[in-house]
């Protein structure tokens, strides 16, 4: 692959998703269009990019875009930080709102190890279990949303982070030798397809929104356009979790750290007062 | 430095699994089936087993079996890592004193992951 190749390649993700990639990153082009090209029968990414111009926004432009971006999550990814969330946060926020379902969104969640991981905790949890808690997870590339809906999971996938109780209690061996998730654990999730860039107001509010290891992904100007569409959904007093090394500082007016949780913010202004920081 | 006890009837596997514990700083004992891993035990208890079920002598469940019964036995970690990999044989294995189960094949990631999940690192 020529520069020009790479270069063109990382304006289209810029423009779609936001991502940055690198030219130290380049490497990951190939290895995330691969299995587009195989599919379409293109020899090579320029012969994509070629198609791609001769139909712009195409469902194969919008398949590419999404494509470039990352996947790899596991189940109980920050232990802890989920801990803190079901063992804490979201008891007080039930306490705080007994009427009403506490909402959770795990944005950019890919194949929904996290949103089920939180599912699993609810379930294990007294205070929690009976309590209605809907769980959204959105991701900007269908092909991990249909993983997600489907909640089948392979062998190298369902051994890290979940620990063999866990499976056993909450996943089916399919014949195939995969892993399906309960009945129970898959009524507590619903998937949609979502772009961080675009406004979420059709999604609703919800009291917890997980983004992590997402926007440091991106290019600043589209995190910080990202972040805004989060915040924006919060509810009073909800908080929006990041991954460890990120951060909304800096990025957005009207935010400020969680009291809470460490490493999350809440909003301290209206909502259609938050803003985009001033470079 | 803590120690792991690695029982598989497979010189390869044990050579795979010895250098992925070794690099979670772990001193690496070997043995090639049940009887050979229970006499291991009584001479010192590790604090981890990464035990193999279909072994010659003396297969895995039998060995945990009979392992912790002894004196101390209930003392190491054990995590059944077997080919074996349906429902019905996970359970057993933990109805018999397993602690983890990691199903074969496995990767480092997998080995770190479980080591973690019972608390050995």
């Amino acid at each position: 692959m020529d520069d020009s190749v790479i270069q063109e390649v990382a304006d289209l993700a810029l423009a779609g998703s936001g991502q940055h990639i690198p030219l130290s990153r380049s490497y990951l082009i190939e290895s995330r269009l691969a299995p587009i090209l195989r599919r379409e029968g293109f020899a090579e990414v320029s012969d994509l990019l070629a198609c791609l111009k001769a139909r712009q926004y195409s469902k194969l432009h919008a398949e590419t875009v999404a494509a470039l971006t990352a996947k790899t999550t596991q189940f109980f990814h920050d232990r802890a930080m989920l801990d803190r969330l079901t063992g804490h946060v979201l008891p007080m926020m039930a306490d705080a709102n007994p009427e009403g379902p506490l909402r959770i969104w795990c944005a950019g969640g890919a194949s929904g190890q996290e949103a089920y991981s939180i599912a699993i905790l609810l379930q294990e949890s007294e205070v929690l279990r009976d309590r209605p808690v809907e769980i959204l997870s959105t991701d900007i590339s269908e092909t991990m949303n249909e993983a997600a809906r489907t909640g089948k999971f392979g062998h190298f996938d369902v051994q890290k982070g979940l620990s063999i109780h866990r499976l056993l209690a909450h996943f089916t061996r399919l014949d195939t030798g995969e892993w399906q998730v309960s009945h129970d654990l898959a009524g507590r999730i619903g998937v949609r397809k979502h772009n961080l860039l675009d406004d979420a107001s059709g999604l609703g509010e919800f009291d917890v929104i997980l983004c992590r290891n997402v926007i440091k992904d991106m290019a600043a100007p589209a995190s910080a356009r990202g972040l805004l569409n989060l915040a924006r959904q919060l509810t009073d007093g909800g908080v929006l979790i990041l991954g460890k090394d990120e951060t909304a500082t800096g990025l957005i007016e009207g935010l400020e750290p969680s009291r809470d949780v460490r490493g999350a913010f809440t909003r301290k202004v209206a909502r259609n007062a938050l803003s985009l920081a001033a470079a | 430095m803590k120690s792991c006890l690695i029982v598989d009837d497979s010189r390869v596997v044990r050579k795979v699994a010895g250098r992925i514990v070794r690099d979670l700083s772990f001193d690496v004992i070997e043995a090639g089936d049940g009887k050979d891993a229970l006499e291991a035990c009584r001479s010192a208890m590790p604090d981890a087993i990464l035990l193999d079920w279909n072994m010659p002598v003396m297969n895995g469940l039998d060995f945990i079996r009979a392992l912790r019964r002894e004196n101390g036995g209930t003392k190491p970690v054990v995590l059944f890592c077997s080919t074996e990999n349906d429902a019905e044989h996970i359970g057993e294995a933990l109805r018999s004193g397993a602690n983890e189960y990691i199903m074969k094949p496995f990767d480092a990631d997998i080995i770190e992951s479980k080591f973690a999940e019972v608390g050995l690192i």
